[in-house]
């Protein structure tokens, strides 16, 4: 991706001033934003430092990069860090976000039946457990109940959701697992425990 | 006394019967058991012989605190109130209460360790603590009145820096399953009819000393703050409840649900608990609401704020403002509690019109909080409530009570869910009115006893999670295997054990509690997935005595064991690691007492041992694994028919427990075949004259 000619072209002497200058920029937003529990994705990157005007050519009329600055930048930092998905790679800081965290966030910009699925999925893998569907009401999620039951829905009719199963628990809560990871009596199981059999056992 | 810190040094004798009261010294008479529960079991068995029973006034009540209360060290307000449990069945043995609140720092700022009572005043009384003055008044005008009015009177002549605990109408008519309660909330179940047959209404404490700590200050503040690092939220839960930014793992299960928008709705002004990053140890206060826990989320918008214990940055009794109950039950909109103190009145209903977390059940938790917590009514971990709806719904209070009896109740308010059935039922059981009321105080066995119920029958019934001897299961089998089922058979009571649940509910994920497991009980194996049990291993028995050890030390140092041990951490880098020394390391500075983390678990296990000891005493057998050590019938059934240890049965194996047994009693020095600690055993822990008391009477295994 190649920067526009926004700014005038710089000389020689402007350079390394200049290149300081967006690298401490960038850094910057991406720990703004972490800050502010978002990610960033490469392609808003580029359009700030547009806006702002912050973008140059060299001498010979080429631009930097910013793939190239934001790969220096996650290698050189102690902190930044890069996620690819589907759309434009995204950028976090480690300093106010975990790795899984931001997973979510990237899965999140994928669309609400892949963050479903995907969430459903790893806890199975990783926890060996349902999820209450509530957890999709809560931040980072932030899906309306309804919404998810209506994604949910469609899920059923769409091919490679085929593992996501819902379930409900003698107190009418509703759980999600993955068949690829969490065998059917073993989740049924845990999602009355969960839901029921805990609140006998406070 | 001598020169150690932490202890106040004296212990409190009060005999109600002559009205004289008395000290001793704490160190030379008690040190080797700490205080607490060890001072407890201590005077037990000194002092009240086998055969007596709770209401004599031969039987003592002791209010037992240990070297951490009123120091520095989180967590540390936890006061253990031993005695002979009245709802024991189907004889009482020893078993101890524990209450939280103010009452353990204030008796140690009077300057006492403990306060052991005996015999039985003449008349209601109240026992005034004011430093070394010590008062028996007149009661007479406090009698028959609620927690709330009694501990307001004393309140107003001791003044505001007093602390209360009293009793309520339960406990004055002799109703077992009552309560003591001091500083609103904090009560300890089972209690509070011991304190009624001696008349004794209520005991007030008003402090004015400190505590010393033998180490130097620095040490000690910089150990505060690295266990406060340690901590996690409620039960020491050390993963967040939803994916928060700082955390790598969440858990919708566990109890630290702080997140950013999360209010507490009802504080006045805007409480935000943020994302409350472990590294905030100034946000501590943040990091769970309880009342949202159990309630649900409607609870956020009436959350005023949390309350809690001295020195505990958990505040887990969280304080709710529900305005709507004050015009529509007469109670007052504020309350605070937690646990099965807030579900008190919401559990005695199957169902509620607008759902289970609406607006009626949240009612009901006002109403059920007002009345037990004034009434001074005991739930017995919940067992209370699940007894009614099995005996209503099954139809035996129909068939138990008379016509009329049956009739004065509005059994369809009841089955509708109407809150202000509870008015009809709570105040009957602290009056003993009626079969109905008087039945339902007397605790379950006694209960199933009086009405000729089979106590086996009972013990099928997985979701009436009743495990033995009166007492509800707690955390046992069903969630913690092999484990949770070893420590619930050790006690004349529910276990009140959280060490083992507090690990295996903290959050992290499977294979980084298995990794820790095999650092603290020397395998992985020590622990399994939920539903997915495996075989016995030996590690299992370790974490088992670890758990009761750590729960006997908490319980006598005045540590709160809803939050303990501290063996996972919310921190990342350190592995999730807590430190399993940290009770010795406080123990250590604050009473210069130089034990180590071994060493204090000896200590620890010395406890435990004499609580066996009496146990064995009280029932005149040494065949504890025949007689004592009973599993219910639930533990060896499923729902589904597949055979224990497949994925998603919760049952265990009947030969895989007797291997269970074995390898516990090994890791105790206790005899397999009956499991009676041996003499050798007593002996490591010097205890040769438990041993001798015990063998005269053919109470000890052969060597
Ligand atoms: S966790 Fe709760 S019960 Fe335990 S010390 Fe803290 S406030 Fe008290």
């Amino acid at each position: 991706m190649k920067a526009p000619a926004i700014m005038e072209r710089a000389g020689k002497e402007d350079r390394t001033g200049l290149r300081d200058a967006v690298a401490a920029r960038v850094s910057a937003v991406i720990r703004e934003r972490s800050a502010a529990a978002e990610l960033i994705s490469e392609a808003e990157i580029l359009s700030l430092l547009n806006d702002e005007h912050l973008m140059f050519l060299d001498a010979d009329g080429t631009g930097e990069d910013i793939t190239v600055i934001l790969a220096r930048l996650v290698q050189e930092s102690e902190d930044l860090q890069k996620l690819s998905g589907a759309g434009s790679p995204c950028h976090y800081s480690s300093y106010y976000m975990t790795e899984a965290y931001a997973q979510i966030l990237l899965r999140k910009r994928e669309g609400p039946l892949q963050l479903i699925a995907e969430t459903v999925r790893q806890n199975a893998c990783a926890y060996q457990r349902p999820v209450p569907l509530d957890i999709f009401t809560l931040p980072p999620f932030n899906l309306a109940y309804d919404k998810v039951l209506e994604y949910l829905a469609l899920m059923a009719q769409t091919t490679g959701y085929d593992d996501i199963v819902m379930t409900s628990t003698s107190a009418s809560g509703i759980y999600l697992y993955s068949t690829s990871h969490l065998e059917t009596e073993h989740a049924l199981m845990l999602a009355e425990w969960l839901d029921v059999g805990q609140a006998v056992n406070p | 006394m001598s020169g150690y810190g932490g202890w106040a040094g004296k212990v409190l004798r009060v005999d109600l019967s002559t009205g004289r009261s008395w000290t001793e010294d704490t160190i030379e008479q008690y040190k080797a058991y700490l205080g607490g529960t060890g001072i407890g079991y201590k005077v037990m068995w000194d002092e009240v012989p086998a055969g007596t029973k709770p209401y004599d006034p031969e039987n003592r009540i002791i209010f037992a605190v240990g070297p951490l209360a009123g120091t520095g060290a989180p967590c540390n307000g936890r006061t253990a109130i031993t005695t002979l449990w009245p709802t024991c069945w189907p004889i009482p043995l020893v078993a101890s209460g524990h209450m939280g609140g103010q009452f353990a720092a204030k008796l140690k700022y009077a300057g006492y360790d403990a306060i052991v009572i005996q015999g039985k005043a003449a008349r209601p009384v109240w026992l005034m603590i004011v430093d070394q003055k010590v008062e028996i008044h007149d009661a007479r005008r406090i009698w028959g009145q609620g927690i709330r009015g009694a501990t307001a009177a004393i309140s107003e002549i001791m003044g505001p820096d007093a602390v209360v605990a009293a009793i309520g109408q339960a406990g004055e008519n002799l109703v077992p399953m009552s309560v003591v309660m001091n500083a609103v909330s904090h009560s300890a179940g089972g209690i509070g009819s011991v304190m009624g047959s001696k008349n004794l209404k209520a005991i007030g404490v008003r402090g004015t000393g400190s505590i010393r700590i033998a180490g130097k200050k620095e040490d000690w503040e910089k150990l505060i703050k690295y266990h406060l690092s340690l901590l996690g939220g409620n039960n020491q839960h050390v993963v967040p409840n939803s994916p928060q930014p700082w955390a790598e793992f969440y858990d919708p299960t566990t109890r630290w649900n702080a997140s950013r928008g999360k209010r507490w709705g009802a504080a006045g002004h805007l409480v935000d608990t943020g994302t409350c990053a472990p590294r905030e140890t100034n946000r501590i206060a943040y990091r769970s609401n309880m009342a949202a826990f159990f309630l649900g989320d409607n609870a956020w918008k009436h959350t005023v704020r949390g309350s809690g214990c001295t020195s505990c940055p958990i505040r887990c009794h969280t304080m709710l403002k529900v305005p709507a109950v004050a015009a529509k039950y007469g109670i007052p909109a504020v309350g605070q509690n937690t646990c099965v103190g807030f579900l008190f009145g919401r559990s005695f209903f199957k169902e509620f019109t607008d759902g289970p977390k609406g607006m009626t059940a949240l009612e009901a938790c006002m109403v059920g909080m007002h009345l037990a917590d004034d009434l001074g009514v005991w739930c017995n971990y919940g067992q209370l409530q699940r007894d009614f709806i099995k005996l209503y719904y099954s139809g035996v209070i129909e068939k138990k009570l008379g016509t009329r009896e049956f009739k004065s109740y509005s059994w369809s308010k009841y089955e509708k869910g109407d809150p202000t059935f509870l008015f009809e039922l709570l105040p009957r059981i602290a009056m003993k009115e009626g079969e109905l009321g008087t039945v339902l105080g007397l605790g379950t066995g006694y209960m199933l006893e009086r009405w000729g119920l089979s106590e086996t029958e009972w013990g099928k019934d997985k979701d009436l999670a009743y495990w033995k001897m009166g007492h509800p299961k707690h955390h046992a089998s069903e969630e913690a295997g092999q484990c949770g089922l070893l420590i619930n058979l050790m006690y004349n009571r529910d276990s009140q054990c959280h060490s083992h649940t507090n690990f295996l509910r903290n959050g992290l994920p499977l294979p980084l509690q298995k990794k820790l497991a095999a650092e603290i009980w020397e395998a992985p194996e020590a622990v399994d997935g939920l539903g997915d049990y495996k075989p016995m291993h030996r590690s299992k028995a370790r974490m088992a005595k670890w758990s009761l050890l750590r729960k006997e030390l908490h319980d006598s140092l005045s540590l709160c064991n809803w939050m303990g041990p501290w063996v996972a951490s919310p921190i990342r880098e350190r592995g999730y690691r807590g430190d399993d020394s940290i009770e010795s390391m406080l123990y250590k500075l604050a009473t210069g007492d130089n034990k180590d983390r071994e060493e204090l678990d000896k200590v620890g296990e010395r406890i435990l041992l004499l609580h066996r000891a009496l146990t064995i005493r009280g029932m005149g057998t040494k065949e504890m694994r025949l007689h004592h050590d009973k599993i219910p019938e639930w533990v060896f059934t499923d729902k589904s028919d597949k055979p224990p240890f497949t994925k998603g049965a919760t049952h265990l194996d009947r030969n895989d427990v007797q291997v269970a047994l074995d390898m516990f009693y090994e890791e105790l020095g206790w005899d397999k075949a009956t499991g009676a600690p041996t003499h050798g055993t007593y002996r490591k822990f010097g205890m040769d004259s438990v041993s001798a008391a015990l063998s005269k009477r053919n109470l000890e295994p052969p060597a």
